[in-house]
């Protein structure tokens, strides 16, 4: 059996429940916000440890900000997270699984240490809460990095055995002829491609300080200069390290097969210009960071979608190249379910405008201050959940009832 | 087939049942406990009550550092488990049921967005909101359980989807309602638990007792009516199941129960005594060791309900080993063992050395050896002193004496109840009744 066979002889023998670009779409766009959020929480983790570092006033309240950064951001990365690692198993399921069942060990052993960076983080933020600028303990952060890194670590090196089918064999089987199974594999790390995917946690955490500074602004209880310190730490921390992604960008770029033109990939094109782009901003956004922190929030989202984009694009080279394409992967359509998802996807985000109002709302008002939350928005949101539960438990009865399987 | 993943002596299917099991603490407190909250701050809320939010606080605090961290990684775990340990399972699960798992990730979202602003606006935005924040995150919750469920029970029965291949067919299925009963039930024993725990650690003694008792009263509920929608679901199991189970084929299946049985025993006499009668005897230590108890009952259920779907993973569809068993005309899926048997197993494998000389012994032996991790690994251990099922004390057992007799035995392997044929041709058994055989305790 060659690889091209068993790499389509693996799809799974229920086909897809709709079209594989519809999936592919969903994949890309839900691992671009993954992986904002990912960003987000690694630099938090290291900016945190520098304020500590500083043991300045300012430099702790910075520090004690991003440690709940860390915390919230870590939950609503491994939730957002979610979504691509089901998207990714229903259209590249062979790459998926071989490599995964290869890792094992390493898999499980992923959710060994971001559970550590979990806690670890928990440590720094509770830890340090009552602690005053010269008090705050950083140990439990540096402990949070070694996790977050590993776990970084793990992930990158199960993605990149999934691009090097044509190795597996080799890997697990010995020239005696015999086949492990012990899953200890541990193989194709690419240290550029790493790289360029940690040094842009620092531009994301650094917008994020600009918008930080931006939102508080308007508080009267938040020191301007507080502000204005974490406004300039954010943009100067923001285009560093938008320049450095360039660089790792092109050492990475170095690295990959001539022969797939990915310089000339259109989703890679715009997504460099868009760096670029966000780059210059950057650099002009410093003399007054808190007024450019929208815009630059925005280019910056935008060069992380687009470089999703190339990178799916990439990916679908390596696979092309194995004789695998998701888009001949066989269809067996289900409209009842792929309604389902997309009406309660719609629903969702209506719903989700309740905490995100309470939350925007009650971050802008001065402490001791209760704000009120519109009627209306309250109201629908729970009025939505309540309707999905009785469609759908309508649904399920009158199902179980035709099928013969409620009694 | 997929590569192959050996978990020495005990098989990669405990390692999926342990994080399925521990899974479950944190996921039925996240989708329970916030009714209780609601409960708790409508009193604080409508009774004019303060002095209830130290509770609110503490034990939404508990959520987050607990649910939201071993929860959700479980959560993600059980995923990660289960595709190193039977890739083809969980495949064809997210294959027919992607879209329920994104739809239960619109439900995840809500939940993480609604219990951080919760948790973080107490004080900050007007009571009537934050009550119906909590009340949305109860309801995203309850519905995040009402979707799992029906994958969960899917697997147990898979009911007309193996004539339809529909999406609901297979989700409404004969045991869904008596699970997400149970399940619902199960979850306001296990909030009640720490919601007990939890209030057991405040500070006044009036609101502590009373907590400890309202609490008390909710796992109380939730415990009775748990064993009451049991039955229900045990006498909506599958025939062959209920064979397997009080038939007497599979006697220790009937022990699991008895095991699950006595441990929420003991929790329901835990509320009654230290919460309904002597609410001030209620020590944090004590719930403490009343959750390893629910632990053990719960992982007592879930074995159950894993050994009572044997031989298959997914009902009438996969085999534990996670061959195909029958058609599925409605997704042009077919059967495999058939397919295996014409063609032969070895013959249709990718992970496996292209050099072998199948007329000599230590090939043999090697090919064997590929063939019977494929086959027989997932649930049993291989090694000589495997913990698990193991497979060199079972043919002891049968004192088999050559390797026609361990053949013999792999042709009658259909005929047991329980298990899969033998999905492979006269020189796949031939390889692995060598193997085999060279294994056997002697």
């Amino acid at each position: 059996m060659d690889l091209s066979l068993y790499l389509n002889s693996m799809r799974d023998a229920a086909g897809l429940p709709f079209y594989p670009i519809v999936f592919q779409v969903l994949l890309v766009l839900t691992f671009a916000l993954h992986i904002v959020m990912v960003n987000l929480v690694l630099g938090s983790s290291f900016l945190a440890v520098y304020e500590v570092s500083k043991k300045s006033e300012f430099g702790a309240r910075l520090s004690k900000a991003l440690g709940r950064v860390i915390t919230v951001g870590l939950s609503i990365a491994i939730v957002l997270g979610v979504a691509p690692l089901l998207f990714v198993q229903v259209i590249y399921d062979p790459f998926w699984y071989t490599a995964t069942s290869l890792s094992a060990f390493w898999a499980l052993m992923f959710l060994v240490v971001i559970t550590l960076a979990f806690y670890s983080s928990y440590g720094f933020y509770l830890g340090n809460k009552k602690s005053g600028p010269g008090e705050m303990k950083a140990r439990w952060a540096y402990v949070a990095i070694f996790f977050l890194l590993l776990t970084a670590l793990f992930i990158h090196m199960l993605s990149m055995e999934q691009l090097t089918p044509e190795k597996w064999k080799a890997w697990i089987i010995s020239k005696e002829g015999f086949v492990s199974f012990s899953g200890g594999e541990f193989h194709s790390v690419s240290l550029g491609r790493l790289l360029h995917f940690i040094i842009p946690s620092f531009a994301v955490t650094g917008v994020y300080l600009m918008l930080y500074a931006s939102y508080f602004s308007e508080r009267e209880d938040y020191d301007s200069n507080y502000l204005d310190y974490v406004a300039k730490r954010g943009a100067n921390l923001a285009l560093w390290a938008s320049v450095l992604t360039v660089a790792s960008g092109f050492w990475w770029l170095g690295t990959i097969p001539k022969d797939f033109s990915f310089a000339q990939n259109p989703f890679f094109i715009i997504g460099a210009v868009l760096g670029i782009i966000t780059t210059a901003y950057l650099g002009a956004a410093y003399l007054s960071p808190e007024k450019r922190a929208k815009n630059a929030s925005i280019l910056m989202f935008l060069t992380i979608f687009f470089m999703s984009c190339a990178r799916e694009g990439l990916r679908m080279r390596y696979m092309n190249k194995v004789g695998y394409n998701i888009y001949n992967y066989p269809l067996n359509v289900d409209w009842p379910s792929t309604i389902l998802f997309f009406a309660t996807f719609i629903m969702g985000l209506f719903v989700l405008c309740f905490p995100a109002a309470a939350a925007f709302k009650a971050g802008k008002a001065p402490k001791g201050q209760i704000v009120t939350i519109n009627p209306t928005i309250v109201r629908n949101s729970l009025y939505l959940m309540i309707a999905w539960f009785v469609v759908v438990a309508g649904l399920g009865l009158v199902i179980s009832l035709k099928n013969g399987t409620l009694f | 087939m997929y590569p192959f993943w050996e978990v020495p002596f005990f098989t990669s299917g405990l390692v999926i049942a342990l994080v399925a099991t521990f899974h479950i603490l944190p996921c039925h407190l996240a989708t329970g406990a916030f009714w209780f909250n609601v409960y708790v701050e409508r009193k604080a809320f409508y009774e004019k009550r303060p002095e209830l939010l130290e509770f609110l606080k503490k034990y939404s605090l508990l959520i987050l550092i607990f649910c939201f961290v071993i929860g959700s990684l479980s959560g993600v775990g059980i995923w990660y488990a289960a595709t190193v340990a039977s890739p083809r399972g969980i495949s064809a699960l997210i294959h027919n049921y992607v879209w329920g798992w994104a739809t239960e990730w619109v439900f995840f979202i809500i939940e993480i967005a609604t219990i951080y602003v919760y948790y973080y606006t107490l004080g900050r935005i007007d009571e009537k909101s934050h009550l119906t924040l909590g009340w949305v995150y109860a309801w995203a919750a309850w519905i995040s359980m009402i979707i799992i469920t029906g994958i969960l029970a899917f697997m147990l029965s898979s009911g007309k989807w193996v004539e339809t291949g529909g999406f609901f067919d297979g989700f409404f299925n004969e045991t869904y309602w008596p699970q997400l009963f149970t399940r619902t039930a199960l979850m306001f024993g296990i909030a009640g638990a720490y919601a007990v725990i939890v209030a057991s650690t405040l500070k006044n003694k009036e609101v502590r007792l009373e907590l400890v008792r309202t609490a008390s009263i909710w796992g109380i509920g939730g415990m009775v009516l748990g064993a009451i929608f049991t039955l229900w679901y045990l006498f909506k199991l599958p025939e062959h199941a209920k064979d397997l189970a009080f038939g007497g084929t599979l006697p220790y299946l009937k022990g699991m129960l008895y095991v699950a049985a006595i441990c929420y025993g003991v929790v329901l006499l835990w509320f009654v005594i230290f919460g309904l009668i002597r609410p001030s005897l209620s020590r944090p230590v004590i719930g403490i060791i009343i959750l390893f108890i629910l632990f053990a009952g719960i992982g007592a259920g879930e074995g159950f309900r894993e050994g009572a779907r044997r031989p298959y993973i997914i009902d009438r569809y996969m085999y534990g080993n996670q061959i195909i068993a029958n058609n599925i005309p409605a997704k042009n899926i077919k059967a495999e063992v058939p397919k295996f048997q014409k063609e032969g197993f070895w013959s249709n494998l990718y992970f496996k050395p292209d050099n072998l000389d199948l007329s000599k012994t230590k090939d043999r032996l090697l090919a064997g050896s590929v063939i019977v991790h494929h086959q027989c690994g997932n649930c049993h251990a291989l090694d000589r002193l495997g913990k698990i099922r193991p497979l060199s004390l079972l043919l002891e057992n049968l004192a088999t004496e050559s390797p026609g007799d361990v053949a013999d035995f792999l042709d009658a392997l259909g005929d047991y109840p329980y298990m899969p044929p033998f999905a492979g041709n006269d020189k796949d058994k031939e390889a692995a009744a060598e193997y085999l055989f060279s294994i056997v305790r002697r």
